[in-house]
């Protein structure tokens, strides 16, 4: 009995110890385990695409719903408008709204044109409470490569860490492993934005500038240092600035551009 | 042997449920943005009705595929998996599994050493830097919803459980005493 235990404890040590290697190993080259990982996530994505679409759909519902009744309402307000004034004034108000409308998307389309990117769609999120990944349904079939930038319609959200050919893995600007290099968009001073899990959608920044004027609401671009992310690329806004004894240990907090919970589609810039 | 490859079988296919489960249904209910983590106590209860061995085996497993679907680097589910599932069978024992409470408390103390070994592997492995105040945060939260997820599901791990425990140990039990 004394002997079983005894072996039985060698063999779980021996399989600790092939798991710490198998942990370093992947470290070092990540690529051997790819074609395992493209196996796993080619039996798994059908199912996490169907989900995330029901996901949408149901969420996409909601707001349909809404979206009926104010229009309802607006198409009653013009109805009586109609009796009241002229044709041609009702005419002349709707193309002046359709105009802003068009200004408003195409600014949004030019904010992002210089980048060619490829549009995804999250389909799953970490199960971790001590990480920030997203999976997305875009792969190397649609030219995703490791190390690109991902953005959204309102800012940066992070970069692609890893590829299968269908899916791809993106650490987010929020995860606590991730630090940006940034710069505030009025003083030009620098500053690293470091992922912060206190709240879903804030980031610290810290190595601020000891003579760097930092004000509440200042806007928070990438600096294009470190290769990974163009520069230009809105982060968020100074919501916080918090000072210490020691000037250089001060940190602020900034809330991100883009809300993380509610992230459903993304662009990869190529 | 039929009933172990079903049974077998059968948790594979809950392994991809709970994955589900928890990627997507748990990243809507959630307290104060916290995740429950129905894997500690499926291991753990792996480990306290099957035995030490299948409890690792099974935490080693379904770590690694954790990793590989969602984490970032492969293994660090796996070995605190693992650990969870072995730990499992070494309470089994030194106390009764037939108290509610005393599986609550064994719930937590997992809860709080897999959160602790991920914090340590990932901030050795990735550099992340986890604040103090948020870990504490983490691991009371985590550990009362595993707590209510374990007390609604109770009735139904129990009987699973013991099922479970005669398909794989049979007589053992009895034969133990003489």
């Amino acid at each position: 009995m004394y002997r079983k235990n005894t072996t039985g404890i060698i063999g779980i040590i021996v399989t600790i110890i092939i798991l710490i290697l198998v942990v370093i190993f992947s470290n070092i080259n990540n690529n051997n385990l790819s074609y395992i990982e493209s196996a796993v996530s080619t039996v798994v994505m059908p199912i996490q695409s169907g989900l995330a679409y029901l996901k949408n759909k149901i969420a996409g519902n909601t707001s349909f719903f809404t979206d009926m009744e104010t229009l309802k309402k607006e198409n009653e307000e013009l109805k009586q408008k109609n009796t009241e004034l002229e044709q041609s004034l009702r005419e002349l108000e709707m193309i002046k709204a359709e105009n802003a409308e068009l200004r408003e998307y195409s600014a949004m389309m030019d904010q992002y044109s210089e980048y060619e990117t490829i549009p995804a769609n999250v389909i799953n999120k970490d199960i971790s409470n001590y990480s920030r990944v997203f999976v997305l349904n875009a792969g190397t079939k649609h030219g995703v490569q490791e190390e690109m930038a991902v953005i959204s319609e309102s800012g940066l959200v992070g970069h692609i860490i890893s590829v299968t050919e269908n899916t791809s893995k993106v650490q987010t600007i929020i995860d606590p492993a991730s630090s940006v290099s940034s710069t505030i968009s009025t003083s030009r001073d620098g500053i690293v934005c470091k992922g912060d899990l206190e709240g879903s959608n804030q980031l610290r920044a810290t190595y601020i500038p000891t003579d760097a004027n930092l004000l509440q609401g200042d806007r928070i671009e990438t600096s294009g240092m470190g290769g990974i992310y163009p520069k230009g690329i809105l982060v968020g806004t100074i919501k916080e600035i918090k000072n210490t004894q020691n000037i250089t240990d001060r940190y602020a907090i900034i809330e991100t551009a883009v809300d993380f919970d509610k992230l459903e589609t993304v662009l990869i810039i190529k | 042997m039929l009933k172990k490859i079903i049974v077998i079988i059968c948790s594979i296919l809950l392994f991809f449920l709970l994955y589900f489960l928890q990627s997507n249904v748990f990243s809507w209910f959630h307290i104060a943005g916290i995740k429950p983590n129905l894997f500690i106590i499926l291991i753990l209860y792996m480990g306290l009705f099957i035995g030490k061995g299948f409890g690792f085996t099974m935490g080693a497993t379904w770590g690694i595929l954790l990793d590989i679907l969602s984490g970032r680097i492969i293994g660090i589910n796996g070995i605190m998996l693992g650990i969870i599932g072995w730990l499992g069978g070494y309470l089994d024992k030194k106390f009764s599994k037939d108290s509610k409470l005393t599986i609550i408390l064994m719930i937590v103390g997992a809860t709080i050493l897999f959160e602790l070994g991920i914090c340590i592997l990932q901030g050795m492995f990735l550099g992340s830097s986890i604040s103090i105040p948020y870990f504490l945060r983490t691991i009371i939260i985590e550990s009362i919803y595993n707590i209510i997820l374990f007390i609604i599901f109770y009735p139904i791990l129990k009987k699973l459980g013991y099922y479970v425990q005669d398909v794989f140990k049979g007589n053992h039990i009895l034969t133990r005493y003489f």
